[in-house]
């Protein structure tokens, strides 16, 4: 589906044999993790990030046609209301992260100022809370949705967008699975067949990119991680009739592609040629690919490729 | 030819949308046609369980399993392709 959104996050867990960690290979190169789920770039790492994520952008389908992605960008917070009409908070509520504030009554506030001065440090005592309105978006794409809720569209749109996505996990590993971590996305809104080609020549731009850097990965079908999978309609449908897709290295989804048929459309009241469009995106895990790249490639920047390099031999003509 | 598979084919078709104009066929493909959508494959496993009167483990669903009504009622009922059904 496209609660389908974006990569997912099949992941193999290391082993004890396992080359030294992240943290250790390349914190000399701007690595710095917190073991409770982030990382903080900087340096050459940061750079090679920053150049993958303008990588991914030049993959998009739709070049081919001369088509240029339109580039949105969204706060990290997303309201709770705009995505309720995909039921994302049913689906996913083991994944959902919240923005919680403090009830702002002057004595809950004074109470918490004088409670938190006694508690230890960096622990947050409990306070009465202002109601929940805000979730912490779990993946770019759901905002482009709901911010062209109810338009009718006369031609394809291609949007492309990144954010800070926020995903809860039974476990953390740098670069590889994080609570906080960066998502750039390609989506396509269209009719079915404007939607599939774009899913397929961006598929098709995307194994090249791979091959450009020497990165064994293959496509393999998957689910989205639903709540309660086999009570969901959507979990079973995407199990026979695959409409997810994640180029994974080594075990590790670094790049999904999903094809939603007409769940947004529907959802978000979108139309193109009077009917739900249908949409696609193909989501792209910025860390994650610093994590095949650096595995690959090894820890020194002087042997890491030219990602952008990469990619403009790699994108739809 | 089965009554389960009868009874199969009557379902969908009061189910499936956008038919095409020679109608509903034993390989017409219903979920990569869009003819039937998620929210039918919950009734469609309810059904088929009643039809074989068997409990069917959703876990052990492959892509493919519900491609058409001859795969379906191939896999679950028991049922041998039915040409007569099917596009000339």
């Amino acid at each position: 589906m496209g609660s389908a959104t974006a990569a997912a996050g099949t992941e193999r867990r290391s082993g004890p044999g396992e080359r030294s960690g992240p943290q250790q290979r390349l914190g000399p190169v701007g690595l710095r993790w917190n073991p409770r789920g982030y990382t903080a770039l900087s340096g050459e790492l940061l750079a090679l990030a920053e150049r993958c994520d303008a990588a991914f952008v030049l993959l998009g389908g739709g070049a081919d046609t001369g088509e240029r992605p339109r580039a949105e960008e969204y706060p990290a917070l997303l309201a709770a209301e705009d995505l309720a009409p995909v039921g994302y908070l049913a689906s996913f509520p083991h994944l959902a992260t919240f923005a919680v504030s403090l009830a702002p009554d002057e004595d809950n506030l004074r109470r918490f100022a004088a409670s938190v001065r006694q508690a230890p440090a960096g622990e947050v005592p409990p306070a009465a809370q202002a109601p929940v309105g805000e979730v912490l978006t779990p993946a770019a794409c759901y905002h482009v949705y709901a911010g062209h809720r109810g338009e009718e569209l006369a031609a394809p749109l291609t949007v492309t967008t990144r954010n800070t996505c926020f995903r809860r996990e039974a476990h953390y590993a740098p670069l590889r699975r994080q609570w906080s971590f960066r998502m750039r996305e390609l989506v396509r809104l269209g009719t079915r067949e404007e939607v599939r080609h774009f899913l397929a020549v961006t598929r098709a731009a995307l194994d090249r990119f791979l091959a450009e850097l020497d990165l064994p990965a293959g496509w393999e079908a998957a689910t989205d991680p639903f709540f309660d999978p086999a009570a969901h309609p959507q979990y079973l449908a995407q199990k026979l009739r695959p409409t997810k897709f994640e180029a994974c290295y080594e075990g590790l989804a670094v790049a999904s592609a999903n094809l939603h048929e007409d769940h947004f459309g529907r959802a978000y009241g979108i139309t193109r040629d009077g009917a739900p469009t249908t949409s696609g995106c193909v989501a792209f895990g910025v860390e994650r690919w610093l994590y095949a790249l650096t595995d690959r490639w090894g820890a020194d920047p002087a042997g890491w490729p030219d990602v952008l390099a990469a990619a403009e031999r790699s994108r739809p003509r | 030819m089965s009554s389960e598979l009868d009874e199969l084919r009557s379902w969908v078709a009061s189910k499936a949308r956008d038919l095409p104009a020679e109608g509903l066929t034993d390989d017409l493909p219903l979920l990569e046609g869009r003819h039937l959508t998620s929210l039918h494959i919950p009734q469609l496993v309810l059904l088929l369980e009643r039809l074989r009167k068997a409990p069917v483990d959703v876990e052990e669903l492959n892509a493919g399993d519900f491609r058409d009504i001859a795969t379906i009622g191939a896999k679950f009922l028991g049922t041998g392709p039915d040409l007569g059904h099917r596009r000339a």
